[in-house]
């Protein structure tokens, strides 16, 4: 555990140097933001509010969070004009035990709204941009966060994962992304859209500092009660890992990347084994269910009546809610409950929503089988690279029959990390490892080796110096 | 003729009387300034999750055990979904396949000696929604109540009656205050009924039914039930039909009156709650559970007529409330043992201090308890001191007169009835020996009076009756008094001096 965290000593040192000017901070940060639009809001930290160097890794990071995450002090949109106005009065208890471990929360950041897109073009705020090509989305929909930490304006960032949402953004990137086991970390003061699906996930530069956040964020909490202790699976090594044969529904470049990762295996010292999931096919449409049956429940409580977007005047308290969702949610949110609504239906909830809850079932069994005979699985993460944010073949619906290999980690809610595996056309390409639950660490030690034997480019948005204007200022 | 019979269901929701609502630790009392009992979670804000009550929990089961329900292993709750202002995620959370207690049973004492059995169908959990207050073209939203841990209780169609209903309901009520799980108050709004009735020719079955709303107390359940009873028998008796309906009752018109809005039609959308893990008792819990329902109220008050020879009326009045029976029984065995009586093994004490207790608990000390606005638990008046006052008075060494001032001074002054009758000699004169030495003193006094009364005159008789009971502050025994009066008048030794 030492050895690990040493690693992170050079890290933390260079960060503490770069925040510890907050002028220099922030003019970083803006010579970055005003390319990627990564965060909602920034603040530089006083220096005086910097903990101390203490023992704990994570001692003076500056780190990002997605903007459906509360944090005590700052605004809550959610990316929605619903929320543009609303002021967390609390804090996520994720977000509090970090801080509590001396990292300071520096900026918000943007997201599809509500957390349903996988592009953060949904947001209110406007699109962020890929730090890798600016035409392109960074994925979504913890986009924000994603680019954030691939332009080195922090070095991680809290994101949250109903379908893919931190990992795909982060193989968008090229930067790690991890989904917990659920239950793993708590979820107060995530503003729900699917809670049987989603978690708090982390973006970070590096699996060690990925680990680090986790081991600060993980644990039981009274006021999550689907959240569990935290009793790590038996430590064992990684030795055979599972790869997904079909690989059909990649674009030539992912394909090209996946292959190659694969082939490489046996020389990082694994055994494979082939595997196929036959429920994957039924995914997407189980996970659509779901989720939006859940979101239609969870999104009901935005009504403008006790905050939120409130239209002035109102005939009826009908009329009110009415004119205020209309005007507070964007198309995706909106399609995403009526979708939700309707499989809930009596007389559809059999045929729909229960059918889903079958199929969620027979992922998870089918997961349980590949684990006897495996200690992770290896998957592509996404068919495609990042997008361009006009690209017409990507519309809403492409996007979410694309999410078929990160879904299934959260049907079956298991840790998932996405890591970076190489370049195609210089635009990064990630792919997943899927482990048993509680079982992050064999994650780690699985993206730690490939890392040190397949060293990952670095965005060059992230090292460049500032411009300095010419007015001198920094 | 066909005769019609009518079949009547209740559902009836009660406040849980917990300290905090349902899924957070605000505050769950009535009364307070609107919207100042309320946090995140109970108002519904982002991010927020439900954190179940142990409390509402365990007295749910309790209710439903009483009940005589099947209890779940494993009970689940969902999501009901519906949009209305008073309900601050727009969801309630309740139950629905897996309630906490099912196909129970309850025998309801009917005022003509029998018992009704209606059968109880489910119990289950919920939370309260916020109150709408509509203020001319505003409405105004008190969110104090949302949140509240409500059970709610259905019955299945076993009442025949709006007079059935009345009682099922008072009874309901003396029970769940007996257990101490709610106030059950219908004026309060901790207890609330909605009825569903239906007639139909005799054996025929069910017929079409009919929901009743906006019933606020158990008269007007009656009232609303018989109202609806004729209207539906007039209807089918001139061959037409009834239509299944929410009708509300009109109190000022006394009649129900079709709803119009259209929430009776309402698709709910129900799902497991995904925030909330199931339910699953342990065998700890469940035995506490089964262990602890005391005596019911019907049966306590049947044992204390038989065991203390109490009247029906009386046993009722004293087993209302769980504590105050326990208190009443205590009082009957400390006194039994304070007058040097011995007590039986079984506990029964037929020899009428049972009654002497059970009127002075239902007259007297409640009166002096409602003057200082307390309850008996909360006041000072313990049962070692109603003992020792009736003790007292079954004795003959205090009149009521006395025994009212110090039921009065052990409330309001903290005072021991026995210190209080002995620092001040308020014992009665019952023995010849203690009259005595007023008697003669009076007579001494009085020497052409006493003259009269030798001659006959009983009015003389009765003026130095008077002049005795002055002298004792009252403490005399009238009869006793004039009894030596005469005597001594007329020249015959007192008892003390004759050999």
């Amino acid at each position: 555990m030492i050895d690990r965290y040493e690693r992170l000593e050079p890290v933390r040192l260079r960060w503490r140097n770069l925040v510890s000017s907050p002028a220099a901070y922030r003019s970083r940060v803006a010579e970055r933001e005003a390319k990627v639009h990564a965060l909602i809001e920034f603040r530089a930290p006083d220096p005086g509010c910097i903990p101390r160097p203490e023992a704990g890794p994570l001692s003076g990071l500056p780190f990002a969070v997605k903007n459906n995450i509360a944090v005590g002090g700052w605004n809550l949109t959610c990316g929605s004009r619903m929320l543009a106005e609303l002021a967390a009065p609390y804090s996520a208890t994720a977000v509090g035990r970090l801080t509590g471990a001396g990292a300071v929360v520096t900026g918000t950041a943007n997201l599809d709204e509500f957390g349903m897109g996988s592009s953060t073009a949904n947001s209110f705020a406007g699109p962020t941009r890929n730090p890798w090509d600016l035409s392109r989305t960074p994925g979504g929909s913890s986009g924000g966060s994603a680019a954030a930490v691939a332009s080195g304006e922090v070095p991680f960032a809290l994101g949250t994962d109903t379908g893919g949402s931190v990992r795909q953004p982060a193989a968008f990137c090229g930067i790690y992304g991890l989904k917990p086991t659920y239950g793993a970390v708590s979820r107060f003061g995530l503003v729900a859209y699917a809670s049987s699906l989603e978690c708090i996930g982390v973006l970070a530069e590096s699996p060690e500092l990925a680990e680090a956040v986790f081991a600060g964020m993980r644990g039981r909490d009274p006021l999550d009660h689907t959240s569990v202790s935290w009793t790590p699976a038996p430590d064992r090594p990684v030795r055979t890992v599972a790869v997904l044969r079909d690989t059909a529904a990649l674009s030539d470049e992912v394909r090209a990347v996946y292959k190659r990762s694969v082939a490489s295996l046996g020389a990082l010292g694994y055994d494979t084994v082939p595997v196929e999931l036959p429920a994957l096919e039924y995914a997407a449409a189980a996970y659509y269910t779901i989720a939006t049956a859940e979101a239609s429940a969870n999104l009901a409580r935005f009504d403008g009546i006790r905050y939120g977007l409130r239209p002035y005047y109102a005939e009826s308290p009908e009329q009110l809610v009415t004119e205020a969702r209309t005007k507070g949610f964007g198309p995706e949110v909106k399609q995403r409950i009526m979708l939700g609504t309707f499989v809930l239906r009596e007389g559809f909830r059999e045929q729909f929503y229960q059918r889903a809850q079958r199929i969620r079932a027979a992922i998870g069994r089918e997961l349980e089988r590949v684990f006897e005979t495996a200690d992770v699985l290896l998957s592509p993460v996404y068919p495609v690279t990042a997008f361009r944010l006009d690209d017409p073949a990507m519309d809403g619906f492409t996007q979410k029959t694309a999410d078929i290999y990160t879904v299934m980690a959260n049907l079956a809610g298991l840790p998932a990390l996405s890591f970076p595996a190489g370049l195609s056309d210089g635009l990064p390409v990630g792919l997943q490892v899927t482990a048993p639950a509680f079982a992050e660490a064999s994650l780690f030690r699985f993206a730690q080796r490939f890392r040190d034997v397949f060293p990952p480019p670095v965005c060059p948005l992230r090292d460049s110096e500032p411009v300095r204007d010419r007015g001198g200022r920094a | 003729m066909s005769r019609y019979e009518t079949h009547i269901g209740l559902e009836i929701h009660i406040h849980l009387s917990t300290r905090t609502k349902m899924f957070c630790g605000c505050d769950a009392k009535f009364g307070d300034e609107p919207n100042t009992n309320v946090c995140p979670v109970c108002m519904g804000w982002p991010g927020t999750l439900p954190m179940l009550s142990g409390a509402a929990v365990e007295l749910g089961y309790r209710t439903a055990h009483a009940l005589g329900c099947t209890l779940s292993r494993r009970t689940v709750f969902v999501r009901k979904q519906y949009f209305y202002p008073d309900m601050p995620k727009n969801y309630q959370i309740s139950q629905f396949h897996d309630p906490v207690g099912r196909d129970g049973l309850l025998g309801v004492p009917m005022p003509d000696g029998g018992v009704k059995t209606v059968r109880i169908r489910e119990c289950h959990l919920e939370e309260d929604a916020g109150k709408m207050i509509h203020a001319g073209e505003i409405t105004l939203l008190d969110y104090n109540r949302a949140g509240y841990p409500l059970l709610e209780i259905v019955t299945e169609p076993d009442l025949r009656s709006g007079a059935e209903a009345e009682e099922f309901l008072r009874y309901f009520r003396r029970l769940v205050r007996h257990l101490g799980v709610s106030d059950g108050n219908m004026e309060e709004g901790s207890l609330r009924c909605d009825a569903n009735v239906s007639v139909a020719p005799e054996g025929a079955g069910l017929g079409t039914k009919v929901e009743i709303k906006n019933l606020n107390s158990s008269r007007f359940v009656r009232l609303a039930l018989e109202h609806e009873r004729e209207r539906q028998t007039a209807l089918l008796s001139e061959g037409g039909a009834v239509l299944q309906e929410t009708r509300l009752w009109n109190e000022n018109r006394d009649r129900t009156e079709p709803m119009r809005t259209k929430e009776s039609s309402r698709d709910y959308r129900y799902f497991p709650e995904p925030d909330l893990p199931p339910f699953v008792p342990s065998g700890r819990f469940l035995s506490m559970i089964g262990g602890s329902v005391p005596e019911l109220p019907a049966a306590l008050a049947e044992r204390f007529v038989r065991e203390y020879g109490l009247s029906p009326d009386l046993a009722g009045a004293v087993t209302d409330d769980r504590a105050e029976a326990e208190f009443f029984e205590r009082t009957v065995k400390r006194a039994a043992a304070l007058s040097g009586g011995t007590v039986p093994p079984d506990g029964a004490l037929p020899d009428g201090t049972g009654r002497e207790v059970a009127l002075w608990m239902t007259g007297e000390l409640r009166k002096v308890l409602g003057r200082a606005g307390v309850t008996l638990t909360e006041s000072r008046m313990t049962s070692e001191r109603l003992a020792q006052i009736v003790a007292l008075l079954r004795e003959g060494r205090i009149n009521g007169r006395i025994a009212k001032r110090l039921v009065s001074e052990a409330v309001t002054r903290d005072a021991e009835p026995l210190e209080v009758v002995a620092r001040e000699g308020l014992e009665l004169l019952s023995t010849e020996e203690a009259l005595l030495p007023y008697v003669q003193r009076v007579l001494a006094s009085e020497r052409e009076v006493t003259a009269a009364v030798r001659s006959g005159d009983t009015a003389k008789a009765e003026y130095l009756v008077g002049r005795v009971m002055a002298e004792t502050g009252g403490r005399a025994d009238p009869p006793l008094v004039r009894m030596l009066i005469d005597r001594l008048a007329a020249g015959v030794p007192a008892a003390k001096e004759r050999r």
